[in-house]
């Protein structure tokens, strides 16, 4: 059953058609290569599918519902959580406290309740709150981050910031992840440790859409693959039959070239 | 560490009420009174500018609602300044969520120049509107915060309470505020708007309400200081009140709960201090210091003392670890 | 009556040309540079009074030719002074909340520094046609206005020519445009910058000496050119120079009709209200975004 799914999606910036009618349906459970050489508008397809963008025509479906309008945080409390090409960490917070914030239980009726809340707490600081800072744990040890738990964020080394973008994502508590190029400018053996932790991820049932210029990473791990070439999608499939198809194979060879 | 800390605070606690009673001298007390208002106001600033990066430049707005509501109803219609002064922290708080509306759309320099207008404009009101504010004169004879117990709330040391009571509970509120999980949802929005809504933060929203909050307080630190002062002028209203607050903030450290503090407490005294360089030239040489110490801080001191302090910390503790 | 409104705008004019000449500069620094100097009205201050103090020493038609390019020269080495010491070193690791507070902090310096020197006391420019009026029918203005105007739109025209012939103004446009392809073409910009900003701030200078034919000349003036420049850059697109100069003339025209029809108490407050109306409505101002 397809959890989330984009239906004759077009969009323009100014003259430039970034995605021009791409329908595809990620299913549950899935994970979803997404491909494509560089300025296929594999980017812009994740920032409308997270609500960062809205699309120019079609439509997004998220369980049935049609969240093309949605700004981004109420897409992500629906459950689709996301990262980013270039990482948008806090950089003048601590690790724990970007996992932490992903986490607040923001309800129906906004800042006022937790303004309200603050109040009310006995441990003075949510960031000293048992609770949550158990939970926040466990999320950064899932990813290999504990180490680093009370280190400022702008101090990690990029590959731990690459990750910390994944725990935070993951404290949200989503059904859906989007991560573009979770493993770019990763060395062979953090390229490695990052597979491993998405797989886990998906282990634990969420679904999973993956931008990835590393083809090592995409056909490790991937169940299907989808190909973006100047905003059209041109294949869709098993990853071994996507590699080989040649209308692809023509997209990267006569586009940047390199696969 | 906690207890350690519960330690300092009470041990901080008793200073500050051993404070005026130890120092008698009445222009140390005034000047005691100036930093504890200044404290707030500057916090309330800090709330806006130093957790939820957003620049406003026109604080000195709510100052100045505040003052000029709570002063107006004492005067016109009577009410007690205890209950004007919250009241005045309302008014400044509808003008904050007011103001928080262009926030919403505006960064930056555009932000800087919208909240200056806006407090320019409050003031041209304040200036012409005669009939109600006196203009350029100014409110005087400003009814004093109303006695109880055969206390009353006219000499430098009563007020001193008042003002210390007034600063503990907007601190204890803003440290609250500042490290529940809405603090921290400012400080993400702060640091990275786009990744902030990706985790479900609704940053407009966040947004009118830290003006909201943070306006409150600049109000009742302005109404404080109109019942204290008993005489006050639209240059309440001035970007050079704004200024106050902003270098204080800045020296101190933006973002942190503890600069203001200092800021405020040293800066009011060091401006005092330079009385007797006035008094050579005659001419009021403390916005030079300020303008001064603020660009030394950008250029050399990046987080202000509380910066420095940090850095002194880590490095310390650094070299212990290395031993 | 039609001669009261073609009076107010012809009025509007003069002043908006002035406004225009002041905020080209502050969108010229603030295009190349990213900066926005919350000073810039302080360096029209500097201008005036240089023109105050040359003008009293040497009085006449010399001591205007030598005021112009006094304060087009000391304003500009001061503008030097002000970039290396205090903007280069903020440019690789400012935020904007950095960057925008060190030039209040500026602001404040130099207005008081002022007060300090010059003293509190107002100060007018002498009128070298001993307060000549010319009569155009429907309107008419003094001398010393038109002489305003003339050298406003005069200096723009210089500027344009400026930018669009000579090597270096072509360098500054480029680099406006795209610092890194600037940077790529062999431009120099830490030349490029010094340039941009006492260029920028000589502009406001020679904008000072003439805001000094229309308005009275104290320590604390600053301010409004800074704001009214700020609100025509913002109007005219933030860095967009042709925007900004069209910006000049329709605050100075708004500000002279809302004067003299709505409120005179409020004239100053005009610019902001145009200004909150427009950034609610189309964020980047009326000539398009800043490119960014
Ligand atoms: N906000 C935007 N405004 C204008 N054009 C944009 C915007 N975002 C993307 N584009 C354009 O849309 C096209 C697709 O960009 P996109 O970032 O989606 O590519 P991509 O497939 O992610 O490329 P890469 O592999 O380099 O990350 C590009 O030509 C890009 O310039
Ligand atoms: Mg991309």
């Amino acid at each position: 059953m397809a959890i989330l799914e984009t239906k004759h999606v077009t969009k323009n910036f100014g003259g430039l058609t970034a995605l021009q009618d791409v329908s595809f349906a990620l299913e549950k459970g899935e994970v979803m290569g997404l491909i494509g050489p560089n300025g296929a508008g594999k980017t812009t397809l994740i920032n409308i599918l997270s609500g960062a963008f809205h699309p120019s025509e079609g439509k997004v479906i998220y369980q049935g519902e049609d969240i093309s309008r949605l700004k981004a945080n109420l897409v992500n409390e629906r459950g689709i959580a996301r990262t980013f090409q270039v990482v948008r960490i806090f950089k003048r917070l601590t690790v724990l406290e970007n996992v932490l914030t992903a986490m607040v239980d923001r309800g129906k009726d906004g800042p006022w309740r937790l303004v309200w809340g603050s109040f009310f707490r006995r441990a003075c600081a949510f960031n000293q709150d048992r609770d949550a800072c158990a939970t926040a744990d466990g999320l950064l040890a899932s990813v290999g981050l504990l180490d680093y738990r009370d280190e400022r964020a702008e101090n990690l080394p990029y590959a731990m910031s690459k990750r910390l973008e994944i725990a935070r994502a993951l404290a949200t508590r989503p059904k859906v992840l989007l991560l573009d190029e979770p493993s770019s400018g990763l060395n062979p053996a953090e390229q490695n440790e990052q597979i491993k932790i998405i797989r886990q991820i998906n282990e634990q049932g969420i679904s999973i859409l993956i931008i990835e210029h590393v083809m090592k990473v995409i056909m490790d791990i991937s169940h299907r693959l989808i190909v973006l070439h100047y905003g059209e999608k041109i294949a869709e499939g098993e990853p071994e039959a996507v590699y080989n198809d040649p209308l692809v194979v023509e997209a990267y060879l006569g586009g940047e070239g390199n696969a | 560490m906690a207890a350690k800390q519960k330690i300092w605070a009470g041990l901080g606690l008793v200073a500050c009420l051993a404070l005026p009673l130890i120092i008698t001298d009445r222009y140390i007390q005034h000047l005691l009174v100036m930093s504890l208002i200044f404290v707030i106001f500057s916090s309330s600033w800090n709330l806006i500018t130093g957790y939820s990066g957003q620049l406003n430049m026109g604080h000195a707005a709510f100052f100045g609602i505040g003052a000029y509501a709570s002063a107006l109803l004492a005067l016109k219609l009577g009410v007690s300044p205890w209950i004007g002064m919250f009241l005045g922290g309302l008014l400044a708080a509808a003008a904050g969520f007011l103001l928080g509306i262009p926030a919403l759309r505006l960064s930056g320099p555009y932000l800087a120049i919208t909240t200056i207008g806006f407090a320019e404009i409050l003031r041209l009101v304040a200036m012409n509107w005669v009939d109600l504010t006196r203009g350029s004169l100014g409110l005087y004879g400003i009814p004093p915060l109303p006695g109880f117990w055969g206390i009353r709330f006219t000499s430098e040391l009563t007020f001193y309470y008042v003002a210390l009571a007034a600063a503990a509970w907007a601190l204890f509120c803003f440290r609250r505020i500042t490290r529940s999980e809405f603090g921290l949802s400012l400080q993400a929005m702060r640091e990275d708007e786009i990744g902030a809504e990706s985790i479900g933060i609704g940053t407009n929203r966040y947004k009118l309400t830290v003006f909201t909050i943070s306006a409150f307080f600049g109000g009742f630190a302005g109404a404080l200081l109109a019942h204290y002062q008993r005489l006050i002028s639209p240059d309440m209203l001035s970007l050079g009140e704004t200024f106050q607050a902003l270098t204080m903030t800045m020296i101190g450290g933006l973002g942190t709960l503890t600069g203001p503090v200092i800021g405020a407490v040293l800066l009011t005294f060091l401006s005092e201090g330079l009385r007797f360089v006035e008094d050579a030239v005659k001419m009021d040489v403390r916005l030079i210091i300020y303008g001064g110490l603020l660009i030394v801080t950008i250029l050399f001191m990046r987080g202000g003392i509380m910066g420095l302090w940090e850095r002194w910390r880590g490095r310390s503790a650094g070299d212990g670890e290395e031993a | 009556m039609e001669s009261l409104f073609l009076q107010q705008v012809v009025n509007g004019l003069i002043v908006g040309s002035v406004y225009s000449l002041i905020a080209v500069g502050l969108t010229m620094i603030f295009g190349v540079m990213r900066i926005s100097n919350f000073a810039h009205g302080d360096f029209s201050m500097v201008g005036a009074y240089i023109a105050v103090f040359i003008l009293a020493w040497v009085p006449g038609w010399f001591g205007w030719v030598g005021s112009l390019v006094a304060a087009l020269a000391g304003v500009g080495i001061l503008g030097l002074v002000v970039e290396r010491g205090l903007f280069r070193p903020l440019i690789t690791r400012w935020t904007d909340l950095d960057q925008i507070m060190a030039s209040v902090g500026l602001f404040f310096v130099m207005e008081n520094l002022a007060q300090l020197f010059f003293g509190a006391t107002p100060r007018m420019l002498p009128d070298p046609f001993q307060g000549a009026t010319v009569d155009f029918g429907l309107f008419s203005t003094s001398m010393m206005r038109v002489l305003c105007i003339s050298m406003a739109v005069g200096i723009i025209i210089l500027l344009q020519i400026y930018l669009n012939r000579a090597r270096m103004g072509v360098a500054i446009q480029a680099t406006a445009q795209n610092r890194n392809a600037a940077q790529l073409m062999g431009i120099n910009i830490n030349l490029i910058y010094g340039l941009t900003f006492a260029l920028g701030s000589a502009l406001a200078g020679l904008g000072g000496v003439l805001y000094g034919t229309i308005f009275a000349i104290y320590p604390t003036m600053g301010a409004i050119p800074t704001l009214k420049a700020f609100v025509v850059t913002i109007l005219g697109g933030m860095g967009n120079i042709r925007g900004a100069i069209f910006s000049g003339f329709i605050l100075g025209v708004a500000e002279s009709l809302g004067g003299a029809y709505v409120s005179m108490e409020y004239k100053n407050a005009i610019g902001f209200v145009i200004l909150i109306l427009v950034l609610l409505i189309i964020p980047h101002g009326l000539f398009g975004r800043s490119e960014e």
